[in-house]
């Protein structure tokens, strides 16, 4: 089904030349290598919940609950730092408690056949009210010495974070291809009855590209408390609208079956480099909302164009 | 087809179960909350549901036709904006002002409607890009600051007016586009082709209906109704600010999807829509009343929001099964077997299973607040003792009852306003006075004058409240003060005659005085500084932004770089720091004035190891601690937030027993001693300066 995808994500990468091209004009500083760095460590999350997002869309789903997960999943980590657990068993523990509430998420959709929008919609507002609650907005402190930087430096854990996000990135472009669990997501998501019917477990594919994307969630929740040494719990507001518009913009259909990491990749880099880019081209910060805006709807106007479907029958089908 | 029995009876069914959610919160509330069972309650719930309500109402056809808006709470925003920047800054009268607000709305629908249904881009992600887009141009225009305010009071009578006494006077707007939709979606062609659209795009369009015009339409009216509520949200706080409707978005669908309307399209009714509305705002108004946590309201919401599906969803596999059809129901394309599914009997058999479900849900709903009060019972049983003493110290006679303080915040979950609560907690406790707090869990003008109406129904003796903004709020707070409610406001202002007393605890001039001169100082009097702010549009901040411009003039030297948003995020503090680092090198200061920012701003300066730039703010001294013994945040200026909370608390009580009157010199607060009072304003002390030599003394 891929094969035949409509590949938007020419246009981003369009876009992203272009505004490189701006930069290097207007604002060479942008492409000093600490920028660059500090730009990668601050999209770090944003990537590996988009890869996630990426599987759960791909499946015909959504999960709009990550931004309150991700603040769940980092109060986790630091309440599990204090209690003196070696940093190994911190991080797998974190992971682990993005995986259930995924794996909850899952079952709420593919078992309990609630849409995924408004199960995952629950359970957004569920786990930010909550973590509320119990909170009440306190953050966590006085955690372990070695809990910054995950027990390495600031000058190693770069190297830690982006080998381990290069190398999830690199999985899931290989996997989605060539594994057979990665031909089983395009099939869910293409066709689920003939999917079924060809003898794949859909139910189950789509429950655990929920819980992969809760254990990435929790994985990205880790990497970026690490790089602080206190912890607020109200991390994540806004953080789903982030992560879904960088995969879809990176040509992703939210009807599913269609799409690629790659993609997703450029519409991350795209929307994490606007913002800064704004800020070096010297824009006022008032308008830098309606910019961003902007750009989305400019990169969806030219596909749009770019691909439009012949008959009108087609473009009804496309609004699905 | 679509006529057919299947539709008319899904509809039903799903509004049944969510009757008998509303039938039992309405029960549960009315024997745990006062003031719940009254006429003048359910006339405030309507008033605060109209603008929500409105949005719900223009989602519903569209969530008919499988389709999505998320840019109505932006659309609000952009609309309330151009209505205050007609009426304000182009002079145009009331009604002209409006129409340009309406024709904003109807060309910001017009631009998704073309996405949508002329090129074909799926509604989620066009709905996504023109959320950030409206909101976006809204900031712009008024650079997120402008607050339009003064409008005539005619105007201000539709969202504050009462007809005959007790009807809001919004409430007939709402019910004219209510039966506006209902005449469109239940009793005319086009609402039969638009679930026909849901029900299957191609098969429509083979039945001859014009999809592409059909969507457009309703994605247009959905921008004209949006900004419709923007002008109801405007005439009921009296402000028009880039930042109304916030959030409104995810409230709305939650509204429509508990009302039974599927997200796949093809099925739901207005009705279902009006119903899971009132659910939720019953049930916010009664945890309200009844004094629990409001972080309950999004908790239950969410159970409700998945018990309601899943019994629908039970009930469906059901039918499914019998049309022999598999488990595919959650499919996201349309399916053949929605025709003609289930029988009488069938329903009927499913009917007990969903009983079954609802009154388990039910349970666990009503077990929650059962524990809950009675946790609450008992705090209140515990404090009791301790309450004798400083009951029987009061000069005046204490009442037969415990008095009620209600206390608001302007955000829950913020850790400024959670040590204040400390103090409060502290002097609720020391003269025996009932302590309730809450208040929204963000900066959401509407939300605050929502849970004082809840509060003047409820019948508390005196309210405290910390206010977000000042003309919105002073209408609902005259209101109290009629209803003989004394009202007490602290950490920011309302207007001097809609409260009894303003607990004051540094003026904004104070601060941005005090910032400045300390940045002049760390500067030597010359150089370049940048500030990191909360989110663009926060009023507090633009105020000492204001006053910091104005003190510039008396510092030739400093130059102001930029101002960075941080949207009281730590991270993005920290993002938005590193930044300015390198797109303004000369800036060697970062002045960081909301209290997650100095942290992130100190992270930033720390990890880029510049040592020639200094961070100061306005913070909290724990979550600061570290930094400023590390010598990167230099000075950290605040009050002593839980003084604060204590001095409000015990004015509040001072001012009950008759020991505090219009007019006094000073008031005597507890461990605070006499406090001086200039005019209505008892002034707390002079800011505090934390540095490395005094913050370990402070621990909030």
């Amino acid at each position: 089904m891929n094969g035949t995808a409509p590949r938007r994500d020419l246009s981003v990468a369009a876009a992203i030349v272009a505004l490189a091209a701006l930069l290097a004009v207007a604002a060479p500083g942008f492409f000093a290598g600490a920028n660059l760095l500090d730009l990668f460590l601050a999209n770090l999350p944003v990537l590996i919940v988009a890869l996630g997002m990426t599987l759960v869309i791909l499946t015909g789903q959504i999960d709009i609950s990550v931004g309150s997960l991700l603040a769940v999943c980092g109060v986790a980590a630091g309440l599990l730092a204090k209690t003196g657990l070696p940093l190994p068993l911190v991080a797998v523990g974190t992971c682990l408690t993005g995986l259930a509430f995924g794996a909850i998420n899952g079952a709420l959709v593919a078992y309990a056949k609630i849409p995924s929008i408004v199960a995952t919609l629950a359970t957004m507002v569920i786990l930010r009210d909550g973590l509320r609650w119990t909170t009440e907005g306190a953050w966590v402190q006085d955690l372990p010495p070695g809990f910054q930087w995950l027990g390495t430096s600031q000058s190693i854990y770069p190297f830690v974070a982006g080998g381990t996000a290069i190398a999830l990135a690199g999985f899931f472009a290989w996997g989605l291809q060539h594994l057979a669990a990665g031909r089983a997501i395009y099939a869910t998501g293409s066709n689920r009855d003939a999917a079924r019917l060809a003898g794949i477990p859909t139910a189950f594919v789509t429950a655990a590209a929920f819980a992969a994307l809760g254990a990435l969630t929790g994985l990205a929740a880790l990497l970026s408390v690490v790089r602080f040494n206190q912890i607020p719990s109200n991390a994540g507001l806004g953080f789903e609208l982030k992560v879904i518009a960088a995969v879809v913009v990176g040509g992703v259909a939210i009807t599913g079956g269609r799409g690629r990491i790659g993609g997703t990749i450029l519409g991350v880099v795209l929307l994490g480099m606007i913002g800064p880019a704004l800020t070096f081209l010297g824009v006022n910060a008032y308008w830098e909302r309606a910019i961003q805006g902007g750009i989305i709807l400019a990169a969806l106007l030219f596909d749009a164009l770019r691909t439009r479907p012949v008959t009108h029958a087609a473009a009804v089908a496309t609004t699905r | 087809m679509i006529r057919g029995a299947a539709t008319r009876k899904t509809g039903r069914q799903g509004e049944w179960i969510l009757l008998a959610a509303l039938a039992a919160e309405v029960v549960i509330f009315c024997a745990v909350a006062p003031q719940f069972a009254t006429v003048g309650n359910f006339f405030e719930i309507t008033r605060l549901s109209v603008e929500l309500g409105l949005l719900a109402i223009a989602l519903t056809p569209i969530l008919i036709t499988g389709g999505i808006d998320l840019s109505v709470g932006s659309m609000m925003g952009l609309a309330a904006v151009m209505f205050g920047v007609a009426n304000r800054d182009w002079g145009l009268p009331v009604p002209a002002a409006a129409a340009v607000s309406l024709l904003t709305g109807a060309a910001g629908g017009a631009l998704n409607a073309t996405l949508i249904a002329r090129l074909g881009i799926p509604p989620l992600i066009v709905t996504l890009g023109t959320f950030s887009l409206f909101r976006g141009i809204a900031e712009g225009i008024t650079e997120a600051a402008v607050n339009y305010t003064g409008f005539p009071p005619m105007f201000l009578a539709i969202g504050q007016g009462y007809l005959w006494g007790v009807v809001p006077a919004q409430l007939p707007i709402f019910a004219l586009v209510l039966a506006a939709y209902v005449v469109l979606l239940h009793r005319s062609v086009v609402g039969r082709a638009l679930y026909a659209i849901g029900f299957s795009p191609a098969g429509a369009r083979y039945a001859g209906i014009p999809v592409g015009r059909r969507l457009a339409l309703i994605y247009v009216l959905s921008g004209v109704v949006s900004s419709l509520a923007a002008i109801v949200y405007v005439a009921h706080l009296g402000q028009a600010r880039s930042d109304a409707g916030n959030g409104y978005e995810l409230d709305a669908i939650t509204a429509v999807v508990l009302g039974g309307t599927s997200v796949f399209g093809g099925r739901g009714t207005l009705w279902g829509t009006i119903l899971g509305l009132f659910s939720i705002s019953v049930l916010r108004n009664g945890l309200r009343l009844a004094a629990l946590p409001s972080e309950l309201a999004g908790v239950m919401t969410g159970v409700l929001l998945l018990a309601t599906i899943a019994i629908d969803r039970l009930r469906t596999r059901h039918t499914a099964a019998a049309a022999s059809r598999g488990d595919d129901v959650y499919s996201a394309t349309p399916r053949p077997d929605r025709i003609g599914r289930g029988d009488e009997d069938e329903d009927f058999d499913v009917k007990n299973s969903q009983v079954a479900v609802i009154c388990a849900a039910m349970l666990v709903g009503s077990l929650i607040v059962a524990a809950t009060n009675a946790w609450l019972v008992r705090s209140l049983v515990s404090t009791a003792p301790a309450a004798a003493p400083g009951a029987a110290a009061s000069p005046a006679a204490a009442p037969a009852s415990r008095p009620v303080i209600a206390m608001m915040p302007k955000a829950k979950g913020d850790p400024y306003f959670v040590s204040c609560r400390v103090g409060a907690e502290e002097a609720a406790k020391e003269l025996g006075v009932e302590l309730i707090w809450d208040g929204p869990t963000g900066l959401d003008a509407a939300r605050q004058n929502e849970v004082i109406d809840n509060w003047i129904t409820r019948k508390v003796d005196v309210i405290a409240v910390a206010v977000e903004n000042r003309g919105g709020i002073s209408t609902v707070l005259r209101k109290a003060r009629e209803r003989g409610i004394k009202v007490v406001t602290w950490d920011a202002d309302a207007e001097p005659d809609a409260r009894d007393f303003f607990v004051n605890q540094a003026t904004a001039e104070g601060i941005a005085n005090t910032l400045t001169d300390e940045a002049a100082r760390l500067l030597g009097g010359r150089g370049e500084f940048a500030i990191v702010t909360g989110a663009l549009s926060a009023a507090n901040q633009n105020e000492w932004i204001a006053f910091i411009k104005q003190r510039l003039q008396q510092h030739p030297g400093l130059t102001l770089a930029t101002i960075r948003p941080s949207d009281d995020d730590r991270d993005k503090a920290f993002a938005e720091t590193q930044t300015i680092m390198r797109v303004h090198p000369n800036v060697k200061l970062i002045m960081a004035i909301s209290a997650p920012a100095v942290p992130g701003a100190g992270e930033a300066v720390r990890q880029a190891n510049r040592k020639d730039v200094n961070v100061i703010g306005l913070s909290l001294p724990n979550i600061n601690k570290p930094y400023v013994h590390a010598g990167v945040v230099q000075t950290v200026v605040l009050w002593n937030t839980r003084d604060l909370g204590y001095a409000t608390i015990h004015s509040a009580v001072q001012l009950l027993r008759g020991g505090l009157q219009a007019g006094a010199a000073t008031v005597d607060v507890g461990r605070l001693g006499a406090l001086q009072i200039r005019g209505s304003e008892i002034i707390l002390g002079a800011p505090l300066k934390f540095t490395r030599a005094n913050i370990d003394q402070f621990d909030f």
